[in-house]
């Protein structure tokens, strides 16, 4: 009975799914009657059939050498930058005066142009990963750790009271009260930076690489061959997608409560 | 520690700052014994709620002072002498039923009377007498607010504490549901054998839950009557119909003045 519902559930998923494929199929059948009818010419424009073609030959050499760097980079960055802000957040909580004198920079951190900082990273470090994981993680902070503090704080009063009647200590509080409260808002900054994570690995390679996908788009530009960019992208973006739902993933398995995901 | 579960309210008072620096509470006595149940009846911003949380030891009294069996309301707190029920059940969603009911005994862990298995068995057969039985592995989320009320009180009672505190906690319910949480409060507490404080803004919640009920006019919160209810427990909820019942109700209504009678019925299921 349970293998039934398992298969209603996962075709009322596809169903979900099939108008937002359905206009992706369609955008590409239109860009593709474009290119063919307008007679464009195809070094600056390829057509998706073109793109798709350039996927079958190269994406798996691509997907091997470079994107896996990419995403070594992205997720190193993550992990780093969300760990680096969730224990920010926790200080914050606990230190007021911390926080007053700290979040102000915070927020200076996250209006710095990471575009501008990449170069500077690479002339640091050089073509290594260093300055990649570094950019990376410097993206994610800023969304986790605003949702996280925020997270930490949404305890009710009455809450409070209650652990307070019960004499907890700190520690029980926090552990007990703060963390599972914080993990709905935790996971939404999570699923920010995930996606993120991978724009700043690109970025960071763009100023300074000899591989990955930021590499090898900025290569493929200066030789104007666009279909191999667009391969790049394509296939960038497919990995950001799934990191993302990795993350998702994730959540759904910590936050199994009723109304617990925000974004539901 | 005679007189375990006993309480002393001598002459508080509680002043809140701000612009005003407004009087709640003013010249407060009242002597609740062992095993009593005293209910505070009285309009909205009567400092009913402000009481409770100086009881318990929440909130530090302006002048007077408290006197839980011997302690102060601080040291009743830490020795877990105290339960407490709030408005909103407040139960932790992603506990579920039983856990939620578990969580004073985890917080307290070597603190709590009940150890073990043993307190497994307590919080079920809590659970049984709120008439929750096979919700345990429910969350919060999936009961309705007058089951997570009753989940609230298991709560409250599962580590065995000497005073229960109830603040308004059955305000936000329909009128059936009300009646029927009030029967099985006074079964659960008669058998647990606490001394309940209860706040409620309904006079015939009041009347019908109490050994004797305290009247509270506002501004400044102060005692404007304390009225013994001499019906004998257990009660039954017919009681309210008899004529001496609608007799002490009026009795009580009438000391509030014409304004706040107005508020007060306003608030009325």
């Amino acid at each position: 009975m349970s293998d039934t519902r398992e298969r209603r559930n996962i075709a009322n998923a596809l169903l979900r799914f099939l108008p937002s494929a359905a206009v992706f199929v369609a955008g590409l059948v239109a860009w593709e009657l474009w290119v063919n009818v307008r007679d464009v010419p195809a070094y600056l424009y390829p057509s998706p059939s073109e793109i798709g073609g350039e996927l079958r030959d190269e994406g798996l050499s691509l997907a091997v050498d470079d994107l896996r760097w990419t995403m070594i980079e992205a997720v190193l960055g993550f992990l780093l930058g969300s760990g680096a802000a969730m224990f920010a957040a926790v200080v914050f909580v606990h230190a007021k005066f911390l926080e007053r004198v700290l979040f102000p920079w915070a927020i200076v951190l996250q209006t710095v142009p990471i575009v501008a900082v990449a170069p500077l990273l690479t002339i640091w470090f050089g073509f290594t990963l260093t300055p990649k994981v570094l950019i990376a993680a410097l993206i994610c902070f800023f969304p986790v750790l605003v949702n996280t503090t925020k997270g930490l704080r949404s305890i009710s009063t009455q809450a409070v009271e209650l652990m307070s009647i019960l004499s907890a200590s700190k520690w029980s509080i926090f552990w007990r009260v703060r963390i599972p409260s914080s993990l709905p808002y935790v996971f939404a900054g999570l699923k920010v930076a995930s996606s993120l994570s991978v724009i700043g690995a690109i970025v960071a390679e763009f100023t300074g690489a000899d591989r990955g996908i930021g590499f090898v788009i900025i290569q493929a530009s200066y030789r104007l061959d666009t279909r191999l960019m667009f391969a790049g992208i394509a296939l960038s973006s497919a990995a950001g997608v799934l990191f993302f739902n990795v993350i998702g993933a994730l959540e759904r398995l910590a936050l199994r409560w009723p109304d617990a995901r925000l974004d539901r | 520690m005679t007189n375990s579960g006993g309480i002393t309210i001598d002459g508080v008072g509680m002043q809140f700052d701000g612009r005003q620096g407004v009087t709640a509470l003013d010249g407060i006595d009242l002597d609740i014994s062992a095993g009593e149940f005293v209910t505070l009846v009285g309009p909205s911003g009567c400092g009913k709620s402000t009481l409770l949380r100086i009881v318990s030891g929440l909130l530090e009294p302006t002048s007077g002072r408290v006197d839980v069996s011997g302690k102060t309301p601080n040291q009743a707190r830490r020795d877990v002498d105290f339960g407490f029920v709030f408005q909103e059940p407040a139960l932790f969603p992603w506990l579920r039923v039983l856990g939620n009911v578990l969580l004073p005994g985890r917080v307290l862990g070597r603190r709590n009377p009940n150890k073990g298995p043993e307190s497994a068995e307590i919080a079920r057969e809590l659970l049984r007498d709120v008439g929750l039985e096979g919700f345990e592995n429910h969350y919060p989320g999936q009961i309705s607010g007058g089951m997570q009320q009753r989940v609230a009180l298991a709560r409250a009672l599962s580590y065995g504490p000497k005073i229960l505190l109830m603040d308004e906690p059955f305000g936000a319910l329909d009128e059936f549901t009300r009646d029927r949480l009030n029967l099985q409060l006074l079964d659960v507490c008669n058998k647990a054998g606490s001394t309940v404080l209860f706040v409620t803004h309904s006079i015939q919640e009041a009347i019908f839950l109490a050994d004797r009920v305290v009247v509270l006019s506002p501004r400044p919160g102060s005692i404007a009557r304390i009225a013994d209810v001499p019906w004998p427990k257990p009660r039954a909820l017919e009681i309210r119909y008899e004529p001496e019942f609608a007799a002490l109700t009026g009795e009580l209504r009438g000391l509030l003045t014409v304004e706040d009678e107005v508020e007060s019925a306003m608030n009325q299921p």
